[in-house]
């Protein structure tokens, strides 16, 4: 026997109660006389107020039974047990919930990052060139087609990727030096990049890296990788713009990077073409954009793809010492191809 | 017991209605599991954690004769925000479409106009919505004598009119922002109830205008500095101006006005806000007081700063404790309370726990 109080839940006078245990049930005693046999079932643990342990009812809103903590003891198996972190880790103890769902977080963060990689391969190319629709719709009428331009692209593109007729490369008059692969096999290369070659295996350098981006469906996998992340939010700003310049700071993952530097190496070396150009050209690159600081206008290469020097260094390492190279362009080839935007009559007006 | 004891209580004030018990002893182990939970879920524990540290504030906050209690469980909360959230996938969705048809034709471009209003518009609404919904919703979670709070409404009028009354504020260039906060104040507390009592508020934006309006002369006080500094300075040439004393110290005023006058200035217009809707406020004849002067308010931001300082950063985890303790500290109910009197909420308790203020990151009142 033991003394407790108790709120009914329909008014806020506190009663002064007797409680008993019969079996599975609790008697709470009303000084009136009366009495309530509450199954244990139906009993759950509120608080630890003062000298009390507080409980609840199940299905009597504001039911509390103030239960002094010596006669908890008493009553024993009667009376649930306190509730603490939540009801599963509660059952499992806290140092394992919180090793098991370390276990799991950890299994999910990676599953995250492997995520675009696995589904990448899945992407319907219909779908990407849809995406990639919108993306391009703004740049209509920068496109250079000055004469003899298309034709040396088209000849790099086939020496480097003979197996993928379908990409679509073309250069954009916008004084920027970098190309990107985007949605839908295809490529841009802005203008002021090949300005700033000096040759052109310099230009097929960058070329064969952003179709090992697309061959290796990197553009995809970081298409993925944003939308699930967060582009989501920063498309809601709308315009091609924005657009465009998400995607040109989507970052590909460092590994995507390094695969995309060794097909690209073999793609060069398969076509003939000194990797020599392209490591000359990332150091030249480099170093002009260090001079200028992250303001150099135009410049945005180094910022998209990071690591210049180790970059430089590989290309270098695999032009080695042979010297059966071929030039990727004729020298009138190459004429045509620095003056796309130039010789372009529609382009002329900018 | 000795006589002086006694003769000091009858002098002194009277005992405080709420007081806060809380040690930062019984609170260090709440706050560091709750943290160590929220990391390695990845954040989904954040709605237990929530539940259990306002769990221990309630139960160490006395009024008059007993304790609070919160009911509220982190699984309703992280189910109002998966409701929430699924709620939001289809106005994602919307955003998609108005983005694409942005790059259509004229028509599309209309059409996608239309739906980007109309999503604005919802969400602004859902907003006030949100706010009374999640007062509901703690009120429906506290407990008192094993009663309860609550109310009937869904906060679907008050989306309206907090949507009328912000557009009007935004019109008036937000002169009319403190009628506009006393009166949505009002329109949420009338709507709640504890127990069989509803609450009554009836705070108006009288005697606030000086202290909202002092913002705006801080503001213009700011500029008129700056335009005399350029003024002054017009005939000068560039290195005369790079070199005189005066100029540094227009750039200091100028720098201290923005960062130290105008918040103190939002300052003093809260801590009079609070005082004056809380005094506004009462339920079954007792009036609510909230006591907290300017100073008070700076002290305690002054005191998160310092303590987050001080412990490098581990301080942080008491904020909330803080907050809570400084609200309590300075809170008052003037009148005499009749528990005999009091019955349980025939409110409905809400299961959409704080899922919408959520989503919208709404603060507690």
């Amino acid at each position: 026997m033991a003394q407790g109080w108790l709120y009914d839940g329909t008014s806020a006078i506190r009663h002064e109660v007797r409680l008993e245990a019969a079996g599975d049930d609790l008697i709470v005693g009303y000084t009136d006389g009366d009495r309530s046999e509450i199954p244990r079932s139906r009993l759950f643990h509120v608080d630890t107020r003062g000298d009390f342990e507080v409980y609840g009812h199940a299905g009597v809103d504001g039911w509390r039974l103030g239960v002094p903590k010596g006669a908890a003891a008493e009553l024993g198996p009667l009376l649930p047990r306190r509730r603490r972190y939540g009801r599963w880790i509660d059952r499992i103890g806290l140092w394992r919930a919180v090793a098991a769902a370390a276990l799991i977080s950890v299994g999910l963060v990676f599953g995250a990052t492997r995520f675009p990689g696995w589904v990448a391969p899945f992407v319907p190319k219909s779908w990407e060139r849809s995406i990639g629709g919108p993306i391009l719709a703004g740049l209509e009428g920068r496109y250079c087609h000055g004469p003899g331009g298309d034709a040396a692209l088209r000849k790099l593109a086939r020496a480097l990727a003979p197996e993928a007729p379908d990409l679509d490369i073309r250069v954009v008059n916008i004084s920027m030096v970098n190309a990107a692969a985007l949605p839908g096999d295809r490529i841009l290369i802005f203008e002021e990049l090949i300005r700033r070659a000096e040759g052109p295996e310099e230009v097929a350098g960058v070329l064969a890296h952003e179709i090992a981006h697309v061959e290796n469906r990197h553009v995809t996998e970081a298409m993925v990788r944003q939308l699930s992340f967060g582009l989501i939010v920063s498309l809601f700003g709308g315009g091609t713009g924005a657009n465009l310049e998400t995607f040109l700071s989507t970052r590909y993952t460092r590994g995507a990077e390094e695969e995309a530097d060794t097909d690209a190496i073999h793609a060069l070396e398969r076509a003939r073409i000194s990797p020599a150009g392209a490591a000359a050209f990332f150091g030249r690159v480099a170093r002009q954009e260090s001079r200028m600081g992250i303001v150099g206008r135009g410049l945005s290469y180094i910022s998209t793809h990071p690591e210049p020097a180790e970059r430089e260094r590989r290309f270098r390492e695999s032009a080695g010492s042979r010297t059966d190279w071929a030039p990727a362009l004729t020298p009138e080839e190459w004429k045509a191809l620095v003056a796309i935007c130039r010789t372009d009559p529609e382009q002329n007006g900018d | 017991m000795d006589g002086t004891t006694t003769a000091a209580a009858e002098h002194g004030e009277r005992r405080r209605v709420f007081e806060f018990s809380g040690t930062w002893q019984e609170f260090l182990p709440i706050a560091l599991t709750n943290l160590l939970l929220t990391i390695v879920t990845l954040g989904i524990y954040r709605f237990w954690a929530k539940a259990r540290e306002r769990q221990y504030f309630w139960s160490r906050t006395r009024l008059y004769d007993d304790h609070l209690e919160w009911t509220g469980t982190g699984k309703e909360m992280f189910l109002g925000f998966l409701i929430v959230f699924l709620a939001l996938i289809p106005i994602i969705g919307l955003f998609f479409l108005a983005s694409y048809l942005f790059t259509g034709n004229s028509l599309a471009k209309l059409l996608g106009g239309l739906i980007l209003l109309a999503l604005y518009g919802g969400l602004f609404y859902l907003t006030g919505v949100a706010s009374l919904r999640a007062l509901r919703y703690r009120l429906s979670r506290t407990y008192w004598h094993g009663i309860r709070g609550g109310s009937e409404d869904g906060g679907w009028g008050y989306g309206l009119e907090y949507m009328w009354r912000t557009i009007l504020v935004f019109f008036s260039l937000f002169i009319a922002y403190p009628w506009a906060q006393t009166r949505l104040w009002n329109a949420r507390f009338n709507k709640m109830s504890f127990g069989q009592h509803r609450f009554h508020a009836d705070a108006t934006g009288e005697g606030l205008m000086a202290r909202w309006l002092l913002i705006y002369a801080v503001i213009a006080g700011t500029f008129a500095l700056l335009f005399g500094f350029v003024a002054s300075m017009s005939g000068m040439d560039p290195e005369e101006i790079a070199m005189s004393a005066s100029a540094g110290l227009i750039i200091i005023l100028v720098f201290i006005a923005f960062y130290i006058a105008v918040p103190l200035a939002f300052l003093a217009y809260f801590s009079a806000y609070y005082r004056r809707v809380a005094g506004a406020t009462s339920i079954a004849g007792l009036r609510f007081q909230f006591r907290a002067r300017t100073a008070d308010w700076l002290l305690l931001f002054l005191g998160h700063v310092g303590l987050v300082i001080a412990t490098l950063g581990v301080g942080a985890l008491f904020i909330s404790y803080r907050n809570y303790s400084f609200a309590v500290r300075h809170l008052d109910l003037e009148g005499e309370v009749d528990i005999a009197a009091l019955t349980q909420s025939t409110t409905r308790a809400p299961t959409d726990a704080e899922g919408l203020a959520d989503a919208f990151d709404i603060g507690a009142l």
